[in-house]
């Protein structure tokens, strides 16, 4: 099923897949070379201690990354 | 014997300064790339008849123009032409490391792999068939551990062998498949082109909109850009996907084939140390507790530890001191020499920045062990939501707490720490907003205020203003990020959170000596430039011919007092000349000096032998006991040397008070006036450029009350100036917000890399203080506030108006154009809409 799950309301400890970046520019290049590519998967680790940023885990290493930019990932099952 | 040049590359965190400092020594050089700020380090040593210069990359990610340091990347290798690229790859994080290792490939040079960490990666049962990988990129593979001091002779190796190889090197090259005929288009565009720089590569560069290898092909080919624009288009037309996600999608793909093909996870899924760590460290309620008490052990051990430190060091800056006056000329009698207050002078302006050394040393040497072990990331992941309110970012934490958070700091090394800061925005707002914070050398001048004016109120005045510089630092933040850098780049918040490591000392204690000798080099150098200028202003014109006969006629009168007096006893004939009495006040003054400093009765024994050993004449007049006619002259010696000293300072003061220093601070008093200065005040403020130590000092000297000599400066200024609490209120506001000394400014320069903002950082204070304290001031006076009142009124201001900004949205927008859009209700067409706003403006 299609749906338009965005990466910043994911549950804490689940994994997804990326399935498309709704960004352009700057942002989309720095996602694209941290490994935010189409397909790959992506576990939500934790939230900051006041909610924000979040820290995921992607290719076997832990990145932070503020909800506001999480929320232009889209991501799937 | 040849030369061979090196660029050792890779991605931030995967350890290349530890194989940087493990492959070249301790014989490093560090400078800026030309006209940014980014440290470039080089190091050169020998291997098997041959000269290596290895030149340390800014460490990235990738290898397009993104951010600075890619640029900066880039531009080295497109202007100096290595010989061979050494790419160190963190061998535990492999598959995200290749991706830079494939974009290096395809420069055209050839490459050198060493798979750093190899001992943390076998820890974490990772199994890596380093041969294999080898063969299938077609480039040597060290292995190596640069904590461990592991594989610093395979990897020269592996460089000598590399370069001899260059003839039988045959290009890298990925297939890029359906890209592959809009690759070839490019290519054959340029393939007349005069560049030696591999025509394929540029091409892929250009199809992926990489503006430095654009601007660089321009020159020869000014449509590149308009063609690869069509090339770009025809590409998404026939396969809905751009270049870039194409291309990274590509390189990852392939990364993941390498790690498939060559690499064995065997402890997949078990929770590694860092996992385990993080689990307390970023645990939602320890986290703030352990940053805070992170923050008290650092401020602890660098700025109170450091302190203590300085009781120790300070007595060699004092006897480097004594030893300058000693060599200088003697005064003779009311007679100073210039060149000994020069040097006196100069010494003082040294040795209140040198003593600063020993805390600077501990913090950098913290700073380093904090970096290496991977916490500053961490900071930031758990302040950014407070920072990001005020337009600054969860890594300035830590140049906050060092500049003087917690009521003393230095600006300086705050200043320098805002170097990893991602954000320029927030890089900028940083470095312009450290300085607010409390300056260690702030703390005496608020002592002498508090003891003055303040006595009964002193703790809750204290809490004030240790604690009102952070709501000023966070309010001057938001006011400059939404006005003045405004328009200044800013990064998106995409942090890597790298695994825990322990540090290596080598790679520790030389961070920390490296940064200490910028400061001793750069700063020291520029602050005696200008206090030379700053004496200049002080000395001249000097006092005036009827002031000069003034004190000339008390000298006078003093010596023939003394004169009268010592003719009653026996040893008249000792000092009965002008020259063998100005020796005697000379030996005598110095004799009282060293006795002040001497420590213990040894001490005191140990100056007396020594002054005995002088002059055993002299010595009896200064110890008479039980001489009675030694003791004659003692007495009126003494009397002959306040009268001396007296007239010394009443020179000085005049000297101020006429010199261009003065007639500056007299010039603003119409100015200051309104914020309750007066000319000695801007006085003292015009001299604490220098450092700010001198403030007191300067204040202390003129309020010094010429009568008594033991009167402490706090209450010879509460009689003697004729102020209020109110004035002390002012005074402490404009110090709260006075501007940075010449030190800091200096750094400021150098972070900022522009004057202009270096000339912002030192005047902007300024402006704010006087009008501040101004206001305060003048309401204050109209009100009948009291000191206490008047600034607890300014404190509850600035502390809501700070809350305030920080509940105001902190994103503003500030772009137009594009495609006008009716505005629905729909959420998902809303969230489309915002995206493409945001896409618009990160493109430019």
């Amino acid at each position: 099923m299609k749906s338009n799950q965005r990466l910043d309301t994911m549950k804490k400890g689940q994994k997804y897949k990326i399935a498309k970046l709704h960004t352009k520019g700057k942002l989309m290049h720095k996602l694209l070379d941290m490994g935010f590519v189409v397909g790959s998967e992506v576990e939500v680790v934790r939230e900051a201690p006041l909610y924000d940023p979040m820290e995921l885990k992607i290719h076997n290493y832990s990145i932070s990354l503020r909800k506001s930019e999480a929320n232009l990932i889209e991501v799937e099952k | 014997m040849t030369n061979i040049k090196v660029a050792l590359a890779g991605q931030p965190n995967c350890g290349k300064s530890t194989i940087f400092n493990m492959v070249s020594g301790i014989d490093q050089h560090i400078a800026n790339y030309p006209g940014v700020t980014v440290d470039k380090k080089t190091g050169n040593f020998k291997y098997d008849n041959h000269k290596i210069e290895m030149v340390d990359l800014p460490g990235t990610y990738s290898f397009s123009s993104y951010s600075l340091e890619e640029r900066v990347a880039k531009d080295f290798i497109i202007s100096e032409n290595p010989d061979v690229i050494v790419n160190v790859i963190d061998a535990s994080n492999i598959k995200r490391n290749l991706y830079l290792t494939f974009q290096l490939l395809e420069i055209g040079m050839p490459v050198v792999v060493v798979l750093n960490m190899m001992d943390v990666a076998q820890r974490r049962g990772i199994e890596i068939n380093s041969e294999k990988i080898s063969q299938m990129l077609g480039c040597r593979v060290i292995e190596a551990s640069g904590a461990k001091g592991i594989g610093s002779q395979e990897i020269m190796q592996a460089i000598v062998d590399t370069a001899a190889e260059t003839e039988v090197y045959e290009d890298f090259k990925i297939n890029y498949e359906e890209l592959e005929p809009h690759i070839a288009v490019i290519e054959d565009k340029i393939k007349d082109t005069i560049s030696p720089l591999n025509k394929r590569w540029m091409a892929i560069k250009v199809l992926e909109g990489d503006a430095t290898i654009i601007k660089y092909l321009k020159k020869e080919y000014f449509d590149i850009e308009e063609l690869s624009k069509i090339q770009e288009d025809k590409f998404h037309s026939l396969y809905d996907k751009d270049t870039v996600s194409f291309l990274a999608t590509f390189r990852y793909d392939s990364a993941d084939i390498i790690y498939h093909k060559a690499i064995v996870e065997k402890k997949k899924g078990i929770e590694t140390i860092t996992d385990k760590a993080d689990k307390i460290i970023l645990n939602r309620w320890l986290a703030l507790p352990i940053l805070f008490a992170i923050m008290f052990l650092i401020y602890e051990l660098a700025i109170v530890g450091g302190y203590k430190l300085t009781d120790y060091t300070w007595p060699i800056l004092a006897s480097i001191k004594n030893f300058v006056i000693d060599i200088s000329p003697a005064p003779y009698l009311t007679d100073v020499p210039m060149i000994t207050d020069f040097a006196i002078w100069m010494i003082n302006s040294a040795n209140a920045l040198v003593n600063y050394v020993p805390i600077f040393f501990i913090l950098f040497v913290l700073i380093a062990i904090m970096e290496d072990v991977g916490y500053m990331p961490r900071m930031a992941f758990i302040l950014d939501k407070i920072f990001k309110k005020f337009g600054l970012h969860g890594q300035s934490t830590l140049p906050l707490v060092l500049g003087g958070a917690m009521v003393g700091g230095c600006a300086v090394p705050g200043v320098m720490a805002t170097k990893g800061i991602a954000d320029d925005r927030a890089r900028m707002a940083t470095i312009l907003t450290v300085p607010y914070m409390n300056c260690l050398a702030k703390v005496p001048f608020y002592t002498l205020l508090l003891g003055a004016f303040f006595k009964p109120d002193m703790a809750i005045m204290m809490f004030f203003i240790s604690t009102a510089t952070i709501f000023i630092a966070l309010i001057i933040a938001k006011l400059l990020t939404s006005t003045f850098l405004r328009t200044r780049e800013t990064a998106p918040f995409v942090m890597e959170l790298p695994p825990y490591h322990l540090p290596t000392i080598k790679g520790v204690l030389l961070s920390a000596a490296q940064r200490v000798w910028i400061y001793i080099y750069k700063v020291l150098t520029i602050v005696l430039a200008v206090a030379i200028v700053l004496f200049a202003m002080l000395q001249y014109p000097g006092i005036s011919d009827e002031s000069k006969i003034k004190y000339d006629t008390q000298l006078t009168k003093a010596l023939d007092t003394f004169e009268k007096k010592a003719k009653k006893s026996k040893y008249y004939e000792e000092v009965d000349t002008k020259d063998e009495i100005a020796d005697l006040l000379n030996y005598y003054s110095g004799y009282k000096s060293k006795r002040m400093v001497a420590s213990g009765k040894d001490g005191a024994k140990a100056v007396d032998a020594k002054y005995k050993v002088i002059n055993p004449n002299y010595f009896k007049f200064i110890k008479p006991r039980k001489d009675k006619d030694a003791r004659t002259i003692n007495k009126t010696l003494r009397k002959l040397s306040k009268v001396r000293n007296r007239i010394l300072r009443n020179i000085k003061n005049e000297k101020v008070e006429n010199s261009l220093l003065g007639m500056a601070g007299k010039s603003i008093e119409p100015i200051t006036k309104y914020a309750g200065f007066d000319w000695k005040i801007n006085v003292a403020f015009l001299s604490s450029f220098a450092a700010r130590e001198s403030a007191v000092a300067t204040l202390g000297s003129l309020y010094e009350n010429n009568q008594v000599d033991s009167q402490r400066a706090e209450d010879a200024m509460a009689q003697n100036s004729g102020y209020t609490p109110l004035h002390a209120v002012a005074i402490i506001i404009f110090m709260l917000l006075t501007p940075p000394c010449i030190a800091t400014m200096i750094v400021v320069k150098m972070q900022t890399n522009s004057y202009g903002w270096m000339i912002f950082a030192t005047f902007f204070p300024v402006f704010l203080g006087v009008v501040i304290s101004g206001l305060v001031f003048t309401l204050g006076t109209s009100y009948g506030w009291s000191g206490v009142e008047a600034m607890t009124y300014f404190y509850l201001s600035i502390a809501s108006l700070a809350v305030v900004l920080g509940l105001w949205p902190s994103k503003t927008i500030n772009w137009k154009g594009g495609i006008k859009i009716p505005k629905k209700t729909d959420g998902l067409y809303k969230n489309y809409e915002k995206n493409l706003m945001k896409g618009e403006n990160q493109n430019d």
